[in-house]
């Protein structure tokens, strides 16, 4: 069957990628240049979608300011959720938008669009909704599904630990209009209201759901160091390709090393390296002679001269000085009480974190915003936001 | 001034099609006045439907079944400047027999004289308006010498020269659009005010020949969710929209070639999406506007500006100060300006425009005359650059609106990239007249670093940080209730002052009034109590930030609350009751982040005070009239 809208869930503030959502939900966090709700339009309207309902909440000036009415000839509706209370309950904040079977998605996950058709096509009345599934190896993290010989979904299982054989749940539906409001009207559990739950209310009151497997591409970016890996896996995949916009002014003997994004108005200055695998949003500056390799740099950010950038996130107006060295590699990540072992992270730096030059940041510095650390400086571990370091 | 709109259909098209277009349109012209609303359609007869009040009051009353086709009409959304707000001063107007319907934007300066005149050969007025003589001019010249009108024996010619006479005899500025009984034609002509063709349908280009959808309005957004492709009408240009198409003739009659263009703003980019206001949207929208602004101009690498609109301009020597003239809030963007170039050693004057004409300010061939206006159609503004180009001066139109008369009218259009702006009140289209008057100040001068430079290009993310984390909200609920609101700042901040107390009485109605900080001490001081808020603007710690701290502690001893915008690097933050904060940059873009702050200020408290925040009332967005 044919699905005309969908209903892109992006109200979560996604706190475990702290502090790079201080100003914005993690849908909007960099995917290589662009935020990652952007990609999940693309792939969306390359399926054929064409009426977005984003139902926003956290940050969501961020979403509405990008977005504005439409994108790329499509309309947008704005849905507000102004309480965080879980998916399920988000999905209710867009309910006077729908009068027709609506995809619905997350907003803060990388899909593609064969994902999307995959479901839309194992959709068929009289199943009340089909979820896009997954194989995978490890779900424990994720949502799993257990599907049944004929493709019918069995049951749901966050984060299971069981050893059954779950799909991976893609965050990706088809729903008919009465289940949604039956999904909407489950009741919370430790406060939330989940959308997973929903489902499984959908199948205790005997409804069917499809389950419809697809090999498409399925990405999800949990902590700050996955912006990297995401971002690899754009470029390696093709899913974005290596440009330099034609605003972008690059000097004739800086190089650039593909894979690489130079986006529009971007300053790249004389014997500058920049990539492999570097992504680097508006208005981002490099300096003279400075290294920038396997880093995700958001819109105007200013790395001086002589700086070395390996392995690094920023937000948008981070400052990295003259001669500063951000060194790259693994180390052990603290995320709140979880030590996350070996992660590769040179340094995270959040909105308009500056430093004035010749800073070290050992492997794995997260770095609040709006922080300022004074010339010379070595730092390491997490510093919180609109602290000086002195 | 007001907005005016005219639909001629295809074959296809019916009556309710033409009611969905005219009103359409002039919910797109509302920002140019909604004091009223009318329609008339030409089916045969002539339906005139109007209403005081919003176009919602029209639109509810409107008959929608029992139309007939063809589908002909015109439309207005008015701004009263002759006779109050009311249903019979609502256009369109009509002749005694109802003839013919006419829609008019401007005003008709000897309207009394043809007044006299037609009351004098027994004609009755139904309205105040200055309008209404129109119609009955009309009408009178459609009867033939013996005084008798022969509908049966009249033909097209004869309504197209009845109109013509009609407009002939009128001075003063118009946009004018007209229809008649039996016929399916929408005539129009314009003089000083604005009148834009939108043309349908794939063979364009062709006059004539193939049958279209034409609109007409006083703006491109009332029609470009049909089409992007337009025609700009000159003055004293006649246009002829018919079921065939549209012809465009000059005053005497003679056909006119004109150019198809087309228009790359989508309709799409005036929804809300999702704020609650025009206002809100606009000035979170400010830096992708910014950026826009800059982008092309600035070369970090080669360390230069360039404005290649200008580059006629930026090697001429000019032996006078430079002369920026504007209106409103364009007016303290020319201020700010003159003030850049006075600190460079360029001299310079900012003028009110319509004070400019009548001050005969002196000017000659060798003198640069720069009007700001955000529409390009201001006609305050767009007197002055004429005036200035009969002296022979090089003139500049720092606009936002491309193909506007002002940028038709000057020698030279400096655009400010800001894309469309629907609040009365503007934000983003200041933040970008100032953007582009300090990129225009060092090409007048050929003269920056390249610290100035980074921080022209970091000006767009510092706007986002102070959106991001601006706490203007939180103090709302402190301001609400007060008497008057003071606003005072020094150099380049005075502008910001002054434009920061238009802003808020705009939208809040309240008392707000911008001061050199300097000045309160001789006179304004008297008004400052415990009760009117001051809010004064600090950056750096140089000595006019000293000297306005002087000032805030002279409030403060009348126990005023203050209320700083600061960087943070003064310690002004002793002497304030609460602190706005923006990012660190040099006293150049320091007006353009701290006038963001204020904006903010004055959305919050109108918000709370449940105005009517992207149209207040008795203000229209761009002034069509001296």
């Amino acid at each position: 069957m044919t699905v005309r809208s969908a209903i892109v869930l992006a109200a979560g503030e996604g706190m475990r990628l702290r502090p790079l959502t201080r100003h914005r939900p993690k849908p909007m966090l960099p995917a290589a240049t662009k935020p990652i709700l952007e990609h999940v339009f693309d792939e969306l309207i390359e399926a054929g979608i064409e009426q977005l309902t984003v139902v926003v909440g956290y940050g969501r000036t961020a979403v509405q300011s990008h977005f504005g009415p439409a994108y790329r000839d499509v309309p947008i509706e704005y849905a507000i959720q102004n309480k965080q209370l879980g998916s399920a309950h988000a999905l209710e904040a867009a309910l006077p938008t729908v009068d027709e079977p609506s995809l619905v998605v997350n907003g803060d996950q990388l899909i593609d669009a064969s994902i999307v058709r995959d479901t839309i096509d194992s959709h068929d009345v009289p199943a009340a909704g089909t979820i896009g599934v997954v194989a995978a190896n490890d779900v424990t993290e994720y949502g799993g599904v257990i599907v049944d010989s004929d493709g019918i979904v069995a049951e749901l299982a966050e984060n299971p630990t069981d050893d059954r054989c779950y799909r991976l749940n893609a965050g990706v539906y088809v729903l008919e209009p009465d289940a949604i409001d039956i999904v909407t009207s489950v009741d919370s559990r430790e406060g939330e209201y989940s959308l997973p739950d929903g489902l499984s209310l959908l199948l205790e009151r005997g409804e069917t759901v499809n389950a419809a497997e697809t090999e498409g591409m399925w990405i999800d970016a949990t902590y700050p160091w996955d912006l990297l890996t995401v971002a690899e896996t754009l470029f390696d995949t093709e899913t974005v390709e290596s440009t330099v916009d034609g605003t972008a002014q690059v000097h004739e003997s800086a190089t650039i090393l593909e894979p690489a994004i130079v986006s529009p108005d971007c300053v790249i200055g004389p014997g500058a390296v920049v990539g492999p695998y570097a992504s680097l949003g508006d208005n981002v500056t490099v300096g003279s002679n400075t290294t920038v390799e396997n880093s995700v740099l958001d819109s105007d950010t200013r790395v001086g001269t002589n700086a070395t950038v390996l392995d690094c996130v920023t937000g948008r107006g981070v400052e990295i000085g003259p001669g500063s060295t951000v060194v790259g590699g693994r180390s052990d990540i603290r995320v709140g009480t979880a030590v996350h072992e070996g992660q590769r992270l040179g340094a995270l730096l959040a909105d308009r974190a500056s430093d004035e030059g010749g800073v070290t940041y050992a492997p794995g510095t997260i770095i609040g915003s709006a922080v300022t650390i004074h010339a010379g400086r070595r730092v390491r571990g997490s510093i919180d936001s609109e602290t000086e370091v002195r | 001034m007001c907005g005016i709109i005219g639909y001629v259909g295809s074959a296809e098209a019916t009556a309710p099609d033409a009611i969905d277009v005219l009103l359409d349109g002039l919910s797109e012209l509302e920002y140019r006045g909604y004091d009223s609303a009318g329609v008339a359609l030409a089916n045969g007869t002539i339906d005139v439907h109007k209403s005081e009040g919003e176009l919602e009051a029209l639109t509810s009353s409107l008959p929608t079944a029992s139309l007939r086709d063809p589908a002909v009409g015109i439309g207005h959304t008015r701004w009263s400047t002759h006779g109050p707000p009311t249903d019979k001063n609502a256009h369109p107007h009509t002749d005694a027999e109802g003839r013919v319907a006419v829609v008019h934007n401007g005003i008709i300066e000897n309207y009394q004289t043809l007044r006299d005149e037609l009351t004098a050969e027994g004609v009755t007025f139904e309205s105040e308006t200055d309008t209404e003589v129109v119609p009955h001019l009309i009408a009178s010249y459609l009867e033939s010498e013996d005084g008798v009108d022969q509908p049966d024996q009249r033909d097209s010619t004869d309504t197209e020269r009845a109109f013509r006479r009609a407009i002939d005899r009128l001075e003063g500025s118009y946009a004018i659009a007209a229809v008649f009984e039996d016929e399916e034609t929408v005539y129009a002509t314009r003089k000083d005010s604005p009148l834009v063709l939108g043309i349908d349908g794939d063979d364009a280009d062709a006059a004539g020949d193939e049958p279209t959808d034409c609109f007409l309005a006083s703006d491109v957004p009332a029609f470009i969710e049909y089409t992007d492709r337009v025609i700009y009408l000159e003055d004293e240009e006649f246009v002829r929209l018919g079921a065939t198409g549209w012809t465009i003739s000059d005053s005497d009659g003679n056909p006119l070639e004109k150019t198809v263009q087309t228009i790359d703003w989508d309709a799409e980019d005036t929804g809300k999406s999702g704020y609650d206001h025009y206002m809100l949207k606009e000035i979170h929208e400010q830096p992708s506007s910014l950026k826009q602004c800059l982008r092309g101009r600035v070369n970090e690498l080669a360390g230069t500006v360039t404005l290649n609109e200008l580059d006629a301009v930026v090697d001429q020597e000019f032996s006078s100060p430079i002369q920026f003239v504007a209106c409103g809030t364009s007016y303290h963007a020319g201020l700010y300006a003159a003030s850049l170039l006075r600190q460079r050693g360029t001299p310079a004057t900012a003028t009110i425009a319509s004070e400019f004409t009548t001050d005969r300010v002196p000017i000659d061939d060798d003198s640069l005359v720069v009007g700001v206006t955000q529409s390009g159609e201001t006609a305050d503004t767009l007197r002055a650059l004429r005036e200035a180009n009969r002296a022979g001066a090089t003139t500049i139109a720092v606009t936002n609106t491309v193909g506007s008369s002002a940028a038709r009218a000057a020698d030279n259009a400096l655009y400010i990239r800001a894309g469309p702006e629907i609040g009365v009140a503007a934000t983003k289209t200041f933040a970008s007249q100032q953007l582009a008057l300090s990129l225009l100040n060092t090409v007048l001068t050929d003269r920056i670093s390249h610290g100035e430079i980074q921080s022209l290009r970091s000006v767009p993310d510092k706007v986002q940080a102070i959106l991001d984390t601006s706490s203007s909200r939180t103090i709302v609920a402190e301001l609400v209730g007060s008497d008057a609101f003071f606003f005072i700042g020094r150099g380049l901040h005075y502008p910001v002052a002054l434009e920061g107390a238009l802003k808020f009485k705009e939208i809040t109605y309240e008392h707000a009034e911008g001061f050199a900080a300097g000045e309160l001490k001789h006179g304004p001081l008297a008004l400052v109590t415990e009760n009117t808020p001051v809010f004064a603007i600090v950056t750096g710690d140089g000595e006019l930030a000293r000297k306005t701290i002087s000032n805030i502690k002279e409030v403060e001893a009348r126990d005023a609350p203050v209320v700083v915008v600061t960087d943070g690097v003064s310690d002004v933050e002793r002497y304030a009751d609460y602190t706005l904060q923006i990012p660190e940059t040099d006293e150049y873009s320091a007006a353009i982040l701290a006038n963001v702050q204020l904006q903010l200020i004055a959305y919050w408290v109108a918000n709370e005070m449940g105005r009517s925040i992207d149209k207040p009332r008795n203000l229209a967005k761009s002034v069509t009239v001296e």
